[in-house]
């Protein structure tokens, strides 16, 4: 009796349970059986009881160097430290499959804890449609891509993990990444849901953009993850290299933020639902494709897991989530109609309608460049690469255009905005654009891309502070501090305030990559003992190469000195490291140093004996504002999604005085609140949605740091 | 004349932005040989590793062929002669993205056809929502809406500054939101 044995007798009962809860589920909705529900959400716990139980009976063979597992002598060895050995579970591809199911089954297990925030028609075709999801991971867990197949003969010692997965990177990255790829599933199950019983209300609307901004918030983390593990492990200066497992990773996360803004025009106004649940299904669709591209190795890409058994398995499953979701969107497309009509091309949903297309437009157009080479291939017989450049002039001018559309957006009001609440808001942005073209240029910046760029940014950067201030101002007038009211605000307009957050994150990442990308310097030299060379204001000078062998590894590095404007810095040490078990993939250890939001990356190209070395210096502007930029989007993004304490009982501040227009919203149920025609303007309806469903009370919010509610202009 | 003269600034700034723009991009830039070697560099796909191109790459053959670039680029080659170069010796293999001939050029007018599609449609449907919002009945009030928003607004603006004054600022959690 191995630990494996453990591992696999979970994996079989977790199949047979995770089958068990989509029959009960489906039948208990269908024929109204609450007991039935109740039992599949107990067999929900179950499965991820046992997919708990087989994760551990791997990580505890893998800590207990069972290299009798085939798994574990391949990808660890004797020599490495506990935390790459533990981590070396999600290292290859059983194992990163066997994570995958986990994590889906402890999201099951959480979406059953707070089942009761979600509308109650739906929670079972809700499990069975996860349910469904796992038991396809685990059909192909305990066939194809089984970690627990033992060797006929156990061997000494593992064949280790590829050195470029042993690095603090290792230990976040890749696990936030695949659950990020994993959480579309919960979403995905929501719009299955919503399809069969056809409850798409705004009830429905709440429990899935909680659940897709916290996959949003999740798949945000993995990426930037990547791209500072790319950064401080590949040594080639950059974060980020268009390829195609990064695209995979990058084309939900698009669709979903597009559904993310879509999704409140359908919650405001009732409109664009079909729309609404494509993107869902787009989202976990290409969430299976990327998986199924990176693990069949149909496509050439530096993270290649080069296992093609498992790929076909991918495709196939990718077919049916396809064919299903268009036959239940043909079933209920007669009940998809919008509940009121469009009014204004200049409106907040004109915008989010522009900012759609965008997002679309350019998943579509890196799909369309990481397939291109397959396409070619089948038709010409050649294969050719669409790399870096392709990508830039397509996706880069699409991004500067929704980073202007960012700015703009959020200050036109819902339905119609006039011309002059527009020329209002739009001055002070627009202030800040004309400043930053205005200077930039003078200061040295030669580049007109770069220059509209970076004018870009600083309009929407404008308009997204002058809100804020807005708002806290508003606050100031009646006695808040100016810390206090933004704060009040944060906390109390959750999604409006995290969501400038996010752009705010996000307008500093672009400066970010803007700066890295048209600024980056950099330059290559031979240099012997004393020799120095010299980049930007920056002089490193050389002093030799230091060799340190340990047991399983040999580490190079030279030493450096850093001498910027004339004055001695620090002394940096750029290496390589060379494990006994990989001699042929050295990995480099880069210095990274900053200055002023500069990094001055120094990378060990090669060296010759003791008193010769190729050093690569990248300086690179602006970069660290990409790693900032990630934690305030992340921190935004938390800030929406993060739960509302309790709700307040009903309030009747605001009152039936609020809608003067519409008195008939008062009477109406919560559940129809949507469609009441509002004629007066969004926050008037708002104000007699707050009076009713007892949860939202919005009056203020819809007024406060509203575009169209400037207090000099309305007293 | 409010207007007229928000429309002047306006001009102003535009025009003192352009003669900035004008004057700073008239001057040629001087490309060092470095930036321009990089330029075609990172054109070039490194032939002996995966998915890098040969300004990134740390392998030998790049090496070699960042010095033939930056020789070529020396004896007064443009750099479109350079990667022409390198095209006619390697095939178009090297390239890392796909030439604008061909089938090739597919995988450039595909994306920017359908971008160029997306807003047509999207122009053709907003407009069809809007000719049939206008022929609704509610669209006679519409018209006005924007006066009516004006005043509704000071009535809410009032009232919201009731409702903040007699508030306590803590303590007090209405609860969730809309937007």
């Amino acid at each position: 009796m191995y630990f494996s044995d453990i591992g696999i007798i979970s994996l079989i009962l977790a199949s047979g349970f995770a089958v068990f809860t989509m029959v009960v589920a489906t039948l208990g909705a269908t024929r109204e059986l609450p007991q039935f529900v109740a039992s599949a959400k107990r067999s929900v716990l179950t499965v991820a009881f046992f997919l708990i139980l087989a994760s551990a009976a791997l990580i505890v063979s893998f800590l207990t160097h069972d290299f009798g597992l085939s798994y574990v002598a391949q990808h660890s060895n004797l020599a490495m430290p506990w935390y790459y050995t533990a981590s070396a579970f999600y290292g290859g591809q059983e194992g990163s499959l066997l994570y995958w199911a986990l994590m889906l089954s402890i999201f099951s297990a959480i979406f059953v804890f707070t089942a009761k925030r979600a509308p109650a028609v739906l929670v079972p075709y809700v499990m069975a449609t996860l349910m469904g999801i796992e038991t396809f991971l685990l059909i192909v867990l305990t066939t194809v891509s089984n970690p627990f197949v033992r060797l006929p003969v156990p061997l000494a010692d593992g064949v280790g993990l590829n050195p470029l997965l042993m690095d603090p990177g290792m230990l976040i990255h890749p696990p936030m990444l695949l659950m990020g790829y994993m959480s579309f599933s919960v979403p995905f199950a929501f719009a299955v849901a919503a399809m069969i019983t056809g409850k798409l209300d705004s009830e429905w609307l709440r429990s899935i953009r909680r659940w897709m901004l916290v996959a949003w918030s999740i798949q945000t983390l993995g990426l930037v993850l990547g791209a500072w593990w790319a950064y401080h492990v590949l040594g080639w200066g950059g974060y980020w290299g268009w390829d195609p497992v990064e695209n995979a990773a990058l084309l939900p996360w698009l669709t979903a933020t597009a559904f993310l803004h879509s999704s409140m025009v359908q919650e405001r106004r009732g409109m664009l639902k079909v729309w609404n649940l494509s993107l869902v299904i787009a989202s976990f669709a290409l969430s299976i494709f990327g998986t199924f591209e990176v693990r069949s190795g149909i496509i050439q890409s530096v993270h290649s897991f080069a296992y093609s058994a498992i790929g076909g398995y991918f495709l196939a499953f990718l077919g049916i989530v396809i064919v299903f979701s268009i036959g239940l969107f043909i079933f209920r497309l007669p009940k998809l109609q919008p509940e009121q009509e469009f009014d204004s091309v200049i409106s907040r949903e004109g915008s989010f309608l522009l900012n759609n297309l965008l997002l679309v437009g350019a998943a579509f157009a890196t799909l369309w460049g990481t397939l291109f080479p397959l396409i070619s291939n089948a038709i010409r017989h050649q294969t050719l690469t669409v790399g870096p450049p392709f990508y830039e002039r397509v996706d880069g001018p699409i991004f500067i255009v929704l980073i202007l559309a960012m700015g703009i957006g959020p200050l036109l009001a819902w339905r119609r905005t006039s011309t002059r609440t527009l020329r209002r808001n739009l001055g002070i942005p627009a202030l800040a654009a004309a400043i930053c073209a205005a200077v930039l240029p003078l200061s040295g910046i030669r580049d007109i891309w770069a220059n509209i760029a970076f004018a870009v940014c600083s309009f929407t950067a404008g308009a997204i502070l002058y809100e804020m201030w807005r708002g806290v101002r508003v606050r100031h007038r009646h006695g808040e501090p100016y810390l206090l009211a933004l704060y009040m605000l944060f906390e109390r307009y959750r999604q409006r305030y995290g969501g400038y957050l996010v752009h705010l994150g996000l307008v500093m990442l672009a400066v970010g990559v803007i700066g890295s990308q048209f600024f980056q310097v950099q330059q290559e030299a031979v240099l012997k003992p004393g020799q120095q060379m010299t980049i930007a204001d920056y002089k490193l000078v050389y002093f030799g190469n230091i060799d340190r062998t340990y047991p399983d590894v040999e580490v190079v590095t030279a030493q450096l000195q850093v001498w910027h404007n004339g004055q001695l810095q620090q002394y940096i040490y750029p290496g390589s490291k060379l494990y006994a078990s990989f001699t042929n993939q050295p990995t480099s250890l880069i210095s990274i140093t900053t200055y002023n939001l500069t990094d001055l990356y120094v990378f060990l190209a090669n060296w010759n004996g003791p008193y010769e070395a190729t050093i690569r210096i990248f300086v690179n502007p602006l970069v660290p504002l990409v790693w900032l930029g990630g934690i305030v989007m992340l921190l935004g993004g938390i800030i929406c999604w993060w739960p509302q304490r309790k709700k307040r009982p009903i309030s009747n501040r605001v009152g039936a005085g609020a809608v003067p227009g519409g008195v008939g919203t008062l009477a109406s149920p919560p559940s129809q609140q949507q469609p009441v025609p509002d004629r007066v303007g969004a926050g008037v309806v708002l104000g007699g949605e707050g009076t009713l469903a007892s949860p939202p009370s919005p009056s203020i919010e819809s007024i406060i740091g509203h575009p169209n509610d400037n207090k000099e202009a309305t007293t | 004349m409010r207007k007229q003269r928000s429309l002047l600034i306006f001009l102003a700034v535009v025009a003192i932005i352009s003669s900035i723009w004008f004057y700073v991009f008239i001057t040629p830039s001087q490309q060092t040989l470095d930036q321009q070697m990089h330029d075609v560099a990172s054109q070039l796909k490194c032939l002996v590793c995966q998915g890098e191109s040969v300004a990134d790459s740390p392998a030998i053959l790049s090496q070699q062929m960042r010095g033939v670039i930056r020789q070529q680029l020396q004896s007064g080659k443009s750099e479109q002669e350079v990667i022409q170069y390198f095209v006619s010796r390697y095939g178009d293999r090297i390239l890392l993205s796909p030439p604008w001939q061909g089938l090739t050029l597919l995988a450039w007018l595909v994306p920017i056809a359908l971008m160029l599609g997306g807003i047509l449609l999207l122009f053709l449907v907003l407009r069809s929502w809007q000719s049939q919002a206008d022929r609704s009945p509610l669209a006679a009030d519409r018209a006005e809406s924007v006066d009516i928003e004006q005043n509704e607004l000071a009535y809410y603006q009032k009232q919201i500054e009731q409702e903040l004054a007699t508030e306590d600022p803590v303590f007090s959690r209405p609860g969730s939101e809309v937007d």
